[in-house]
């Protein structure tokens, strides 16, 4: 059983961004993914929806979050470990394991190379850092997070069941990726400690859960995730490309990273399998090396491979001093194992759909920039261009149900006295357009303080064009908003009028002139 | 035990609709006009006239209920309370539009976020730039068809040719007259007409009705203010 040393920068995102010293918040789709000391002391958590954040810690400064940013200024952090151990694996930034059985002969022992660790990261980052030293990389990972700020936390070899068994069953979900709704199962089921799962019989979690259950168990009881009696060698599958021009920009090298990544996948998935460590390799000309193994428990898809190809060669690019463009790209698949298909999270909430909508948003959003792609928004008000505002659909969570629901549902106890029955009008002008509603005679429909007109209308020109026969009309109705602020006061009187060719307007008359605001199209 | 044999082979979440079904459902008042008597996915529909903007809402708010996402592309004056009263479920309703400033390369930008959209979307809602060249409409076309996903463009445009198109012939709105009252329901005769559709069908709706939702009109309407007349056809 390998044994691992885990370095574990919690909030990770805040060193990145550098706000480490006030009250931060980072954010992604509405959500909380990192808090500083200070906000984490005022009680914002990590998952939390942006507004009970702001609520706990109302003067904390919002930062959005950039996994690039993060994984930009983690690769010091990766270096100065890289230096004890030719076994670096990075899970994702903030967090890395590497093998300890090397470096533990090398230093003498695993609390001193865990020690030796530790200050190597803390001369590069003022953060506290956790380190831990443990049988596998979950258990390592765990003995990690509980380290905290203080010593690195070892754990002696085969004591590993040991330490997990009183631990709940949600480390689980929050380290090995195991699926929350079968982590969920099991507390239901009354196995609230990893103990308790790991006292059952392995055949019978199999047979009950499924191979995603059988993981799952293994990893409580500290054993290795991988099957037992002959894991399954690395296949010799290794996709690369070489480059017959250097290239010494990151965005070819990411295109053709895409292509192999989806090759390798592709390979993997014939075969029933998922990579869980990726070795990305890319060299120059002149024979710089930069080398890196990623680890993800629940398997790399194509885009994750991607994405980490992104962060490793970002940095190396900019910062490694580099004399010749790339000349090879090689993505090695190291550690594989069978796929549960647990990936497609079978149970619960999202369909197909709505992954697929939420995919396509964060492309439009790439394409078309952040502010062109918009979803409604509640706001309420009188007017119908203020009943509802578009906002950016990357501020929200568009499959969160609740975050949905707050969204678009008018709030309760909001009956907005005064403002035009249903059916609201389909078409809603942003900014009202000049009109001219004329009596007869062609003069300009005047309405008095009191909403008496000085003519029934006859026609509507709007826009300057040319007028069209007013065949019903009714109003008016007079709104007065905001009169005690003189510079957003408003009074105006609306007027609901239906022209001969069938479209019905909503015209206001406002600080003597007519304005068209909507149209029931 | 072999743990290779148990091992499922992970399926990845393939673009083609999950749906087998070949159409999206519609609002019962909107069958009659429809061949199928309901949206059959790959095709798109014109919808002209003083009705369009709510006639494509009223067409795409049954399948949106159902799951189906909605893109609005284009369509910057979508009255977003009207939607929600012709039953279009506002969780999954997104808008897009090009980029204002993009002069002669709209309908470029605008094939380019079609072809986006269509990724993911079932329905689209758009109105289609008039300086987009037959080249490229076919490619977007053949996208739609590829997606299995259904156009609703709003407004005529002699570039994009629909397998359907829904004409308003009437529109007459009740509930106004002189200086009285408010509007409370519209009633429009449609048509359908197009390649898709073999003899062009008629028929008589409210929309909206007195519930601000697309309705059935119980009986066959005397003739109106303009005189059409009124044909409710079987469906089928």
């Amino acid at each position: 059983m390998d044994r691992f040393i885990t370095v574990w920068c919690p909030d990770w995102p805040i060193a990145a961004a550098g706000v480490a010293d006030r009250a931060a918040i980072v954010l992604r789709a509405n959500r909380v993914v990192a808090r500083s000391a200070t906000a984490a002391a005022d009680g914002v958590t990590i998952g939390q929806r942006r507004r009970d954040a702001q609520r706990c810690c109302p003067d904390a400064e919002l930062v959005d979050h950039d996994p690039d940013r993060d994984a930009r200024a983690f690769e010091p952090v990766a270096r100065a470990v890289g230096a004890f151990a030719p076994r670096v694996e990075i899970v994702e930034p903030g967090w890395l394991h590497l093998g300890a059985r090397g470096p533990a002969r090398y230093f003498g022992g695993d609390r001193s190379v865990a020690a030796q660790v530790a200050s190597a990261v803390a001369a590069v980052t003022p953060l506290p850092v956790g380190v831990g030293v443990a049988d596998g990389r979950f258990a390592a990972g765990v003995a990690a997070r509980r380290a905290g700020e203080g010593e690195p936390l070892i754990i002696p070899p085969a004591a590993t069941p040991e330490f997990l068994a009183p631990l709940p069953v949600a480390w689980l979900h929050e380290l090995a990726e195991i699926d929350a709704e079968l982590v969920g199962l099991f507390a239901r089921l009354g196995l609230r400690r990893l103990g308790d799962l790991a006292a059952l019989d392995a055949g019978t979690v199999l047979a009950r859960f499924g191979p995603p259950g059988a993981r799952a168990h293994h990893l409580a009881g500290g054993a290795d995730p991988r099957p037992p009696g002959g894991a399954a060698p690395p296949p010799a599958l290794r996709s690369a490309r070489a480059f017959d021009d250097p290239v010494d920009t990151a965005g070819p090298l990411v295109f053709v990273a895409k292509q192999l990544a989806d090759e390798l996948v592709a390979e993997l998935a014939d075969e029933g399998r998922v990579c869980t460590r990726l070795v990305v390799t890319a060299e120059t000309d002149h024979g710089e090396r930069s080398e890196r193994a990623w680890y993800r428990a629940s398997g790399l898809s194509a885009p994750a491979m991607v994405e980490r190809v992104r962060w490793q060669l970002d940095g190396w690019l900019r910062d490694g001093d580099l004399t010749a463009g790339v000349v090879l790209l090689a993505l090695a698949p190291d550690e594989v194992r069978g796929d549960d298909g647990d990936q497609l999270g079978l149970w619960g909430g999202r369909s197909a759909a709505d992954e697929r909508a939420t995919r396509a948003v964060t492309r439009l959003s790439g394409l078309a920039g952040e502010q062109a792609v918009l979803v409604p928004a509640w706001r309420g008000g009188r007017l119908p261009a203020e009943r509802y505002a578009w906002i950016p659909a990357g501020t929200t969570d568009l499959t969160d149900p609740d975050d949905t629901a707050e969204r678009v549902r008018p709030g309760l106890e909001q009956p907005w006295p005064g403002r035009l029955p249903a059916p609201s009008p389909s078409v809603v002008l942003d900014q009202q357009r000049p009109a001219v509603l004329a009596d007869a005679a062609g003069q300009p429909v005047r309405v008095s303080g009191r909403g008496e007109l000085s003519a029934p209308p006859a026609t509507l020109s709007v826009d300057g064009r040319p007028p069209i026969v007013v065949t019903a009309w009714a109003g008016p109705w007079p709104l007065e908003e905001q009169w005690w602020d003189p510079a957003r006061q408003r009074r105006l009187a609306r007027f609901q009028v239906v022209t001969a060719d069938g479209v019905a307007h909503l015209v206001l008359a406002e600080r003597r002139r007519w304005w068209v605001a909507a149209a029931y199209e | 035990m072999d743990p290779s044999a148990v091992a499922v082979v992970a399926t990845p979440l393939s673009a083609a609709p999950l749906v087998a079904d070949r159409t999206l459902p519609v609002h019962d008042a909107l069958t009659p006009l429809l061949p199928d008597g309901a949206l059959v996915r790959g095709r798109s529909v014109a919808c002209t006239g003083v009705t369009a903007t709510s006639l494509a809402l009223a067409l795409t708010a049954t399948a949106a209920q159902s799951g189906a996402w909605l893109a609005v592309v284009d369509v910057g004056w979508l009255g977003v309370e009207a939607a929600a009263e012709l039953g279009v479920p506002l969780e999954r309703l997104v808008r897009v539009d090009t980029d204002p400033a993009a002069g002669r390369r709209r309908a470029g930008a605008w094939a380019e976020l079609m072809a986006a959209v269509l990724d993911g979307f079932e329905l689209v809602v758009t109105s289609v730039p008039a300086a987009a060249g037959p080249a490229l409409v076919r490619r977007v076309h053949q996208r739609v068809q590829a997606r299995g996903a259904v156009v609703v463009v709003v407004g005529e445009t002699a570039a994009w040719s629909s397998d359907m198109t829904l004409r308003t012939l009437a529109a007459t709105w009740e509930g106004v007259a002189d200086g009285y009252g408010y509007l409370r329901a519209r009633r429009v005769v449609l048509e359908s007409s197009g390649r898709r559709v073999p003899r062009p069908r008629r028929a008589e709706l409210w929309l909206p009705g007195p519930s601000a939702a697309v309705e059935i009109i119980p009986v066959p309407a005397p003739a109106g203010p303009v005189p059409v007349p009124s044909v409710l056809r079987p469906a089928g």
